[in-house]
């Protein structure tokens, strides 16, 4: 089974001359993120694998596969819990 | 005084002209094409829907059709449906909310006004707007206490033009954020008063306030400014101190200051351009207020020089 991450349809984002503003209209937050996270935040506009997001951030910055999956997967943990994801799962 | 741009359609005589008086004195240079569309019925049913947003005795729904906005007023039954897109509201008032006109023209009706503007592009910041003697455009954005009122009064006696104390609304045009303004008095509570050591005013009794239009200080108003420079202000003890603040962090201000971004999420992402926007034209600040800025005035452009 891959999971696949979408960002919640009711976030708006606003990128700030390369940090991000995120607003949730359903909870009514606002969050500050990186350039990473604004980047992976755009990315996940449609359905996406981790994979994928790793992808988007070995495009741009100069690390490895393995600093992407971790800066990835922590990324994805803090967006969780703050609810900006949706989360799909495929076989 | 012209005309108000927004058109009151109403067969009530009394209420249709309360309103466009109302709106006439607010002056608000709105684009053409708004209207209020104002009916006087026995009773309305009670408004059950569930509540996104309030503010004080006005409380904002989510329409059955679940797109756009409907706007009740608490202390008398009164109903203002605006369906998404629309460029009209379509207000419902009570027998008893048409006897008390007057009392929810500050809350209800401004909020309809509000939502009625966010659907032509003007979006409305709780915040202060002046323009120096040089010419620059000034903001300064935040909630009530935190001297945006007082501050605008003392610009206002130091010969500064100054736009509103309170109601600003944004529009982007040409790749710039440009401020439109309500024609209102400053609006001053005892505190600032004291401070400016004004006597004079008109009584705003149902705020508790004294109301200064900027010629009576000595200024001029502007009804059109295009901020150079943002200010979020708040009061502090004896001396003015401030700071510059990267735009993502003034971002986030703006965003608490214009609460309505997160409304209706058609028209939320243009919002938030908007503000967004004008963080990248201005220079911004976090601000201290102290006592000496009312004998240096100055104090306020010495920070952002």
């Amino acid at each position: 089974m891959t999971d696949r991450y979408k960002r919640h349809p009711d976030l708006r984002l606003a990128d700030v001359e390369g940090d991000g503003v995120v607003l949730h209209l359903g909870t009514r937050r606002y969050f500050s993120v990186s350039e990473s996270g604004l980047a992976l935040l755009q990315a996940l506009e449609a359905p996406r694998t981790i994979p994928e997001l790793v992808e988007v951030l070995l495009e741009r910055y100069e690390v490895t596969p393995e600093q992407a999956e971790a800066s990835v997967r922590q990324f994805l943990d803090t967006c969780r819990t703050a609810e900006l994801l949706v989360e799909e799962g495929n076989r | 005084m012209p005309p108000s741009s927004i058109a009151v359609r109403c067969a009530d005589h009394s209420v249709r002209a309360t309103l466009e008086t109302w709106l006439t004195e607010l002056s608000i240079a709105a684009p053409p094409g708004l209207a209020l569309e104002v009916t006087v019925v026995p009773e309305i049913e009670v408004q059950n829907g569930e509540r996104v947003f309030e503010q004080p005795e006005v409380g904002f729904l989510r329409r059955p059709d679940g797109r756009g906005l409907r706007i009740v007023w608490d202390e008398a039954a009164a109903v203002a449906d605006l369906p998404a897109g629309a460029h009209a509201a379509s207000v419902r008032l009570s027998v008893i909310a048409a006897a008390q006109l007057e009392q929810s023209l500050s809350n209800f009706f401004m909020a309809v006004v509000i939502m009625l503007l966010r659907r032509v592009g003007w979006y409305h910041l709780h915040a202060a707007t002046a323009v120096d003697p040089t010419s620059r455009g000034w903001l300064f954005a935040g909630n009530a206490h935190c001297g945006k009122s007082t501050t605008a009064a003392l610009l206002a006696a130091s010969g500064w033009q100054v736009g509103t104390d309170d109601a600003a609304f944004l529009e982007s045009r040409d790749g710039r954020v440009r401020v439109h303004t309500c024609g209102a008095p400053i609006a001053l509570r005892p505190g600032g008063r004291a401070l400016l050591a004004r006597a004079g005013g008109i009584e705003l009794p149902e705020r508790g306030k004294v109301g200064y239009w900027p010629e009576d200080l000595g200024g001029v108003w502007t009804p059109l400014v295009s901020p150079e420079i943002v200010i979020f202000p708040s009061v502090g003890d004896a001396q003015t101190t401030g700071e510059r603040i990267p735009a993502a962090a003034a971002l986030g201000e703006l965003v608490r200051w214009s609460a309505w971004v997160m409304l209706e999420p058609e028209l939320a992402q243009d919002h938030l351009n908007a503000l967004t926007r004008l963080t990248l034209q201005a220079r911004c600040y976090r601000v201290t207020l102290g006592r000496d800025l009312f004998a240096r005035p100055n104090r306020l452009t010495e920070l952002v020089t």
